[in-house]
Parts: C-alpha cells; structure tokens; sequence
C-alpha cells in the first residue's frame, strides 16, 4: 500500500512537473502571453523569426482590422494557399526591400505588434 | 607551289606623298567592328575600297589622345578611355558578350518617347548568322539555350509573369579570356581582299560637301608625326563614304564638317550628337535568395557546352510584360555569393515557412544588370572650343540617366522577385531605392548609341532606314549610332547584323 502511493506520487509529481515545463517554460514548446489574435499567429512556425521581420515594418499599425482582413484572407484555407493566392494576384508588399507576400508580411506585423506587449 | 592570296598591302598613310587625292569607290572611315565587317561583305565585289582607319595595328597613346574631351553630368568613363582608336577600334577591349535585340526593341512603344525604329527585326534576320560568325560567339542558341543547360543542372525555375531565362553568348575566348579582336582577327582577311586597300594612321578631320550641300565631294586627312603634331595632309574623293568611327567620332566629325550646311553635315534639325545613350551596368541590384540552396555554377560563370558555344543566363522581361508594366530593356545577371543580415534570414524564414518551403540550405547572390535607357535629347555631345592635334574641335559629353530610368528598372525587379516566390524557388530583395544608391556602384558598358539616330523622318532622324543620312546622296552612316532606341543587348552583334544589311544596299547602291 505504501509502496504503491510512494510510486502514485512519484508519477503525479512527474506528470505535474511536465506539464510545468510545458506550460511554464519555454524548453519544449515556445510560449506567449495570450493575445485576441493567438488563431492567426498560430499559423506562424517560427513567430520570433515573423516578429523580428515585422519589427522593420514602417509606420502605423492597426492590428485589430489587420487581424480581421487576415481572418477573413485565411478563412478555409492553409497559410500556404492564401500566400500563394497572393503572390498570383501581385499583391505583394516590400519590407526592408524583400519582396513579400501580403498575408505573410500582415502576420509578421501582428507578431512584432504581440512581442512587442502592445496585443 | 601553294595557291596563297595575293595581299595588299595595308598602307600607312604616313609614306604617302603630301596631298595625294585617292579616287575609291567607297570609303569606309573606321576599322572597327562596323568598318572592318563592312569591308569583309563588299571584299570580293567590283567595288574598290579604301578603309580609313585612324590608328595602326596596335596601340599608340598619342593617337588615342585625339579621343580626349570634357564629361559633364553624371560621372562617365572619360572620352579617351571608353574606346580605342586603332585597327579593331573598340572591339580590343570589349568583353565579348552577345544577344540579338528583341522584335521590341524596334518597336515604338507608347510608353517611350522617342522610341522605335523605321524597320523591324525581321529587316536584320538574314544578316544575324553572319555576324554571328564575325563575332565568333558559336552556335546560335540564345533563347533556345535552356534545354542544353538544363541537361548539365537543373535551371531556376521562375513562376509565370513578366520575365523569363534567357541567354548571353560570348565570342570565342583567346588565351583563356580575349574574345575576338576585330584588328588582329581579321588583319590577314583584309589583306587578302583584292578590292580593299587599308590605310593606317589615316585621320578624317573634314567631310567636305560639295556647294549645295548634297554629296560628299571629298574627306581630308591627316596624318601624325611621331611627336603627336600634324605631318601630312592628303584627299580622297570617293564615290561613296561610310561614317563608321563609333557613335562619338561619327557625331563629331559630321558636327565639325561645317563649312557649307553651318550646323554640320545631317543636323539641319538639331540632332546629331542628341540621344547618345549607353547601357548602365549598376551591380549589386538585389540579393536573390534560392531556398533549396546553390545555383548551378553556370548563374555565375560563363560556360562552354559541348558544341564549343559559351554562355550564360540572364532574366530577360518578355515584351509582353514590357508593354503591360511600360518597362525598359533589362538583362539581369546572377553575381557572387552574398551574406544575408538579420532582417533578411527572418524574411527568408518566415516566407519559405509559409510556403511550406525548405529553406534550411538557402543561399543569397547578388545580381546585376544591363540596363536599357529611355532615349533623351539633352543627353548629347557637342562640340568644344578646344581643338586636338589634327585641329578638329574636342567633344563634351552631358551624361545623364533619368530617375525614371531606375524606377522602370526597379519595377522589373519586383516582378522577378514575385515569379521567385510563385515557383517556390527562392525570393529577392531590391538593394537600389534612391538614386545615390543606383549611382554608387555603377558602371557604362561603354556602348555608344544613338548619337545620329534613325529615322524615315527627316525632322527625326540624322539617316533614313538604308543608313543613308538625309539629304546627302552619298553618306551613309554605320554603326550603333544609328540605333533610335536601344534595347539591353550588347550592340556589337547588332550593329555588325545592320552593318551587313548596309553591305548589300551598297552594292545595289554602286552598281
């Protein structure tokens, strides 16, 4: 009996510091704070990489209707399908002079604006 | 005993006595490219030829110093230093690099002011594999080049829009690195012409018209001493003659033979010397990002196939997108390898990412480009007051290049780096926003054009469609100052391709 709530507790205590790591800590999986916009920024493999990128976004940023323009871009379908939509229609955008797609620079900006506190 | 060719010899004018007068059928002033293929068409033919070249065989500093003048304007290789005056002229130091101009570039587009031609294209078509030979550049392939490439690597793939690979092609190397020399290639070919007599050291300083301005009724020349100072002076009346010094040289000698139409033989409209153009080389135009990581190394190098041609690939803007987007001639070029900042690893990153698109083994060029310019009559040559040894007056050159020369081109780019990402290939960065940015590392290609444009005109043009220049019944004019707009494309193979057609209208012309 005690053999077994010595081993009950030691895989509860395990279990616990796990989820600890996993929720607490950035060893296994990266995390944020929550923002209004975490559907769109979950689209995003590398979200430090997008925020870094979005930093160099000039000018004035209305995140709430940039994340309801990417919702409604996004709507059905993957980030790869709406990227390439916009590479086929030319809208493209150019930040720090890279040729970009939109919805990939509209995430990127999204991502600098949550690092940044502001979501 | 052997057949061997009786030469003629190749004179120097030097050793002719003072004031001799030559009675040619046709005199050619210029053994350059245009001079020398033009002498090689007619050699054979019943037409007597004197090819008047201004230099000797090789190169002499107190000659080429007749070259020297003034640059205004945007910075500019200097007068002296953009061409060579001896036999071959400009071809002994030219790279070698060939492409025929595209149906467009004839055209007059709407986007363009003062652009087009009075023939197409297809008036050249006959002549290009012939002055394919003359250059040496191998087996006509250009835009069919792809197949043969790809079966050495696999091309870039670019997505669908505006611009497409296309391929340069170079004249046969030499020592590893010469391409063909006019002067040195095709001395013994001009020996063994019957009908051509060259002359070396033979310096036009007058086209003299007769007194109603309609014929050439004789060219004075001179020669230098060993101390640089005028020596002998002599005459050749010919039958017909034929400006092919180069684009400067042609404008200077019809600008500064005055003495019976005051504003220079062919500029009764203002136009000789106007329009002088060039192909801008700026480098370092964008880094272009393959994700799947190293080009074949024939982006970066030029390569001989099996077939002895060597090439290497260019994006090129297909004429449909020229029309649509109103752009420019362009050739852009793969350069060296390049280094990417912080900013550009997570634009890579974060694109290839949201492509679904490996980008692990991504690796950054720089590119380059030729450039086509928008024709501009305030870009122009003049005359100074200064005069060099022969007593003909010295040229200023106002150089310009327009901010919209660079926007056009930028636009361009643009549309290379959205057809990179809609192939998944990789994607770009434009590195030139301003023009100081343009400017700072930019080169010429030292491709003089336009400076006695073409046109059916009179009112527009300094020579009609036949090279002929208006309202003189015996001058014709070769070369690619005769080019009304320009295209990217390296002009030699295309003034040598027009020349040739000036060849066969001679020798209706004098028959």
């Amino acid at each position: 009996m005690r053999r077994r709530s010595i081993i009950a507790g030691v895989v509860a205590a395990g279990a616990a510091l796990a989820a600890g790591l996993y929720r607490f800590t950035d060893l296994l999986v990266k995390h944020y704070p929550p923002t209004p916009y975490d559907d769109l920024l979950g689209q995003l493999t590398d979200r430090d990489q997008a925020a870094k990128l979005g930093a160099k976004i000039p000018g004035a940023f209305d995140a709430r209707s940039e994340a309801a323009r990417l919702r409604s871009a996004l709507q059905g379908r993957s980030l790869a399908d709406a990227t390439s939509a916009d590479i086929a229609a030319g809208r493209m955008v150019e930040v720090e002079s890279w040729v970009m797609p939109q919805t990939v620079v509209s995430l990127s900006a999204l991502a600098a604006h949550a690092s940044s506190g502001s979501a | 005993m052997p057949d061997t060719p009786s030469l003629t010899a190749f004179i120097d004018a030097r050793s002719l006595p003072d004031s001799t007068v030559l009675t040619p059928d046709l005199a050619i002033i210029g053994g350059g490219p245009a001079g020398i293929s033009l002498a090689l068409a007619l050699a054979g033919s019943k037409i007597n030829i004197a090819l008047l070249e201004s230099g000797g065989i090789d190169f002499d500093p107190k000659i080429q110093k007749l070259y020297a003048g003034q640059e205004t304007g945007v910075r500019y290789t200097a007068l002296d230093a953009g061409r060579l005056r001896f036999l071959g002229g400009s071809s002994n130091h030219w790279g070698g690099w060939c492409r025929p101009m595209d149906e467009i570039d004839f055209e007059a587009r709407v986007w363009m002011a003062h652009s087009g031609w009075p023939i197409t294209r297809q008036a050249l078509h006959a002549y290009y594999p012939r002055a394919q030979d003359l250059v040496e550049a191998g087996t006509w392939m250009y835009d069919k080049a792809g197949p043969t490439m790809a079966a050495l690597a696999p091309l870039m793939q670019l997505g669908p829009g505006g611009l497409y690979t296309s391929w340069f092609q170079f004249s046969k190397t030499r020592d590893s690195v010469l391409p063909t020399y006019f002067g040195h290639r095709y001395e013994q070919d001009l020996r063994a012409a019957k009908n051509v007599t060259p002359y070396s050291h033979a310096n036009v300083t007058a086209i003299r018209l007769a007194s109603h301005g309609q014929t050439v009724e004789r060219l004075d020349l001179a020669t230098l001493n060993a101390a640089g100072t005028p020596a002998r002076r002599f005459t050749v009346k010919p039958r017909m003659v034929v400006l092919a010094a180069g684009a400067m040289e042609n404008a200077r000698l019809l600008l500064a033979s005055n003495d019976v139409m005051t504003p220079g033989i062919g500029n009764q409209n203002d136009l000789v010397g106007r329009f002088f153009a060039d192909n801008p080389i700026p480098r370092d135009v964008a880094t272009m990002v393959v994700f799947g990581g190293a080009l074949p190394a024939y982006y970066g190098t030029n390569t001989t196939v099996a077939n002895g041609t060597i090439l290497k690939p260019t994006f090129a803007p297909t004429p449909q997108w020229r029309r649509k987007a109103g752009v420019a001639g362009s050739l852009t070029t793969v350069e060296d390898g390049v280094d990417l900042d912080d900013t550009g690893r997570a634009a890579v990153i974060t694109t290839a990412l949201a492509l679904g698109v490996d980008a692990s083994n991504a690796k950054a060029y720089s590119l380059g480009c030729g450039m086509e310019l928008q024709p501009d009559p305030d870009r122009r040559l003049t005359l100074t007051g200064e005069k060099d040894a022969l007593g003909l007056p010295r040229l200023k050159l106002d150089m310009r290049i327009a901010d919209s020369d660079f926007a056009l081109y930028r636009r361009t780019l643009a549309e290379l780096g959205r057809q990179l990402l809609a192939s998944k290939a990789g994607m770009l960065r434009i590195n030139c926003d301003h023009r100081e940015q343009w400017l700072k590392a930019m080169d010429w290609g030292n491709h003089h054009l336009g400076t006695t444009r073409m046109s059916s005109d009179p009112r527009q043009g300094v020579v009609d469609a036949e090279c002929k220049v208006h309202g003189v019944e015996n001058l014709y004019i070769a070369g690619s100052s005769v080019f009304p707009s320009y295209s990217a494309s390296n002009p030699t193979l295309n003034l040598i391709a027009l020349t040739l057609r000036l060849g066969d209208q001679l020798k209706k012309v004098i028959a």
